[in-house]
C-alpha cells in the first residue's frame, strides 16, 4: 500500500499493523497467538455483555425501538462504574491461575511443599 | 456529554464509533487498568523470589542492574504473561479506534478542512518535508501507520487515531481534553514563576496540540505555536483547536531545526517529546531551544523521570516500553545527562534543574488529591507519583 495516494483517491485503507517486529513472549509455539485470540474473545464477550446491559436498561426505561435507542443511548456515570466493576471482576476470573501463582510466590507455597505434604500424610 | 474528569470530552473531529466500538475501546482501557493495578504488583514477589534465586544460581550473584533484572525476568512465565497482556492491550486499543475511524474518516476529514478554513491561525505543512528516522523507522507505541503516514493532501487519520488513543492509553488520566501535561506545566509556571508572563510560546513535537492549548488558555494574550514533524497530526491539531475555539497556529517543523529567527520566543515547552527523539537529536533540540529563546526565557521539557531517580527494578519495569512497545529511545533517553545537555547548550547552569509538576487532573479531583499525599514513585502508573517530571532551564536575562 502506498503512503501517498493521489488527492482524488477513495478513502485510504488504514493500516492495522504497526511497523516494527512483534516480540514473542512465550516459549511454547502458538501461545502468543492463543493469548491474543483469548483476549480478543474476552473483549467481544464484554461487547456482547455490555450490549445486553444497554438493552436491559433501555427496555426498563422505555421499551421502544431498541435498535435505534441503543445507538443513541449514553450510559450515565453509575452505569459506567457498574460496567467497570464487572470488567475488572471478569479479568480477575480470567487471570485466576496467574494470580494463584503470584499468591504462591508470596506465601512460599511450592511444589516441594506439596510433595512433602503427600509424603507426610501418607506416613503419619 | 462529559460525565467526570476521566471521560473524554467529544469534539467535532474526534472519532468514537458506535455502541460496540465504544465498548471495545472501554475494554482495552479496562484491560490496561487491570494489568497495571492487579498484574504488575505480582512482578515484585516473582522477581525477589524465584527469578532472583534462579539468576543467582546460574550467575553466582543476584541481578545487579536493570539489564540483569531483565535477563532474570524474561524467562519467567509470570513476566511473560504480564508483558504479553500489556502488548495485546496496546494492539486492541489501536484496533478499537481504527475500525470506527475508517468508517468516519471521510466525514471527519471534511469537517477538519472546514474548521481549518474558518481559523485565523496559521496552518503550514510541506509535502517535501523530511520526517526524521526516529519517527519513521518504527511505528512508535505500536500505533499502526505511526504519526507521519499521510495518505492524501488533507489526511488527518493519524491525528484522529492518536487523539482517541491517548485518552484510552492514559486511562482518562490526561483529562477530558487530553490536556493534562500542558495544564500541569501551566499550573507549575503560575505557581513557581508568578512574575513570568510569556508573549511568544512554542510547543515542540506537539502532535495534535492537546498539550499546546492550555498555554493559550492560561496566557490568552500570547502568540502560541505548536510544531511537529507529522503532517496529519498538524492538520488535525489545527482543526481540533478551531473546533475547541482556540486561536493557535500549527506548523510542520522539526524541533532540531525549526527555521524561526533567533530570540523568537519567551517560553519553549515539550511534552513527552524527548523520549521519542534520538541521542543525536536531543542535544540539537536543546541547542535550538537556546537559540530561539529571548534573554530571560525558559525552556521546559515534561517527560517521565530519568533512571537515576529510581531503583533498578523500577528502571526495568519502565524499560519494558523500549522492548515491547516500539519505543526505541525510551530507555536510552533516561540514561542521558539532561542537565549537562542543557548547560552545554548555553543555559545558565544555576537555572537548570528537574522538578515535579503535579498532575492537573488529580488536583481537579479533591478525593484523589487526598490519596495522592505521601505517595512515592510507583512504576507502571500512568504518571508515576501523580506528577510529571519537568526539566527547566533559563537563558541568561
Amino acid at each position: 500500500m502506498s503512503d501517498s495516494l493521489p488527492e482524488d483517491s477513495p478513502v485510504p485503507e488504514l493500516k492495522r499493523h504497526a511497523k516494527g517486529k512483534r516480540p514473542g513472549f512465550y516459549e511454547t509455539g502458538g501461545m502468543d497467538e492463543a493469548m491474543s485470540m483469548i483476549m480478543v474473545l474476552a473483549s467481544e464477550f464484554c461487547v456482547l455483555r455490555d450490549r445486553v446491559d444497554t438493552i436491559e436498561h433501555i427496555a426498563r426505561i422505555k421499551g421502544v425501538d431498541l435498535a435505534k435507542e441503543i445507538e443513541s443511548f449514553e450510559p450515565n456515570l453509575p452505569i459506567l462504574e457498574e460496567r467497570e466493576k464487572r470488567r475488572q471482576g471478569f479479568l480477575e476470573r480470567l487471570y485466576y491461575v496467574t494470580q494463584k501463582k503470584a499468591a504462591e510466590q508470596s506465601s512460599n507455597d511450592t511444589e516441594e511443599r506439596y510433595h512433602e505434604v503427600l509424603k507426610d500424610i501418607a506416613e503419619t | 456529554m462529559q460525565l467526570n474528569i476521566f471521560q473524554q470530552q467529544p469534539h467535532a473531529v474526534l472519532p468514537i464509533g458506535d455502541h460496540d466500538d465504544r465498548v471495545r475501546q472501554e475494554f482495552s482501557k479496562s484491560f490496561r487498568q487491570y494489568i497495571q493495578n492487579e498484574l504488575l504488583p505480582g512482578l515484585t514477589p516473582v522477581f525477589e523470589g524465584r527469578a532472583s534465586r534462579k539468576f543467582e544460581n546460574e550467575n553466582g550473584h543476584p541481578p545487579a542492574d536493570r539489564h540483569e533484572i531483565r535477563k532474570a525476568m524474561v524467562p519467567d512465565i509470570y513476566f511473560q504473561t504480564y508483558a504479553s497482556a500489556t502488548r495485546i492491550a496496546q494492539e486492541m486499543l489501536w484496533e478499537s479506534v481504527i475500525k470506527p475511524l475508517q468508517k468516519e474518516l471521510p466525514e471527519l476529514t471534511d469537517k477538519a478542512v472546514a474548521l481549518s478554513d474558518q481559523s485565523n491561525s496559521p496552518l503550514e505543512t510541506d509535502s517535501d518535508f523530511s520526517v526524521p528516522r526516529y519517527i519513521s523507522e518504527l511505528d512508535i507505541h505500536c500505533m499502526p501507520g505511526g504519526y507521519a503516514t499521510s495518505h492524501a493532501e488533507h489526511d488527518i487519520a493519524a491525528g484522529a487515531l492518536y487523539d482517541r488513543g491517548v485518552y484510552l492509553y492514559s486511562m482518562g488520566f490526561m483529562g477530558p481534553d487530553n490536556d493534562d501535561m500542558g495544564q500541569s506545566v501551566c499550573n507549575y509556571i503560575k505557581r513557581n514563576l508568578p512574575e513570568f508572563s510569556p508573549q511568544y510560546i512554542l510547543d515542540l513535537g506537539c502532535t495534535i496540540g492537546h498539550s499546546t492549548l492550555p498555554y493559550k488558555k492560561e496566557f490568552p494574550d500570547a502568540d502560541v505555536i505548536g510544531i511537529d514533524v507529522a503532517a496529519p497530526c498538524i492538520r488535525y491539531a489545527h482543526a481540533r483547536a478551531a473546533a475547541m475555539g482556540h486561536d493557535v497556529g500549527f506548523l510542520q517543523r522539526n524541533a532540531e531545526n525549526t527555521g524561526f529567527e533567533d530570540g523568537s520566543f519567551d517560553l519553549i515547552v515539550s511534552h513527552i517529546l524527548l523520549h521519542e527523539t534520538s541521542g543525536k537529536a536531543m542535544p540539537k533540540i536543546f541547542e535550538e531551544g537556546y537559540r530561539l529563546l529571548k534573554p530571560g526565557g525558559y525552556m521546559i521539557h515534561a517527560d517521565l523521570p530519568p533512571f537515576e531517580k529510581m531503583g533498578p527494578f523500577m528502571q526495568f519495569i519502565l524499560d519494558n516500553e523500549t522492548y515491547y512497545n516500539n519505543e526505541p529511545f525510551w530507555g536510552a533517553m533516561r540514561t542521558m545527562d539532561q542537565i549537562q545537555l542543557a548547560i552545554d547548550a548555553g543555559f545558565d547552569p544555576d537555572s537548570v534543574r528537574f522538578d515535579t509538576a503535579p498532575m492537573a487532573v488529580m488536583e481537579l479531583s479533591a478525593e484523589d488529591q487526598a490519596e495522592l499525599e505521601d505517595r512515592e514513585f510507583v512504576a507502571g502508573e500512568y504518571a508515576p507519583g501523580g506528577g510529571w517530571e519537568v526539566l527547566i532551564a533559563r537563558k541568561d536575562p
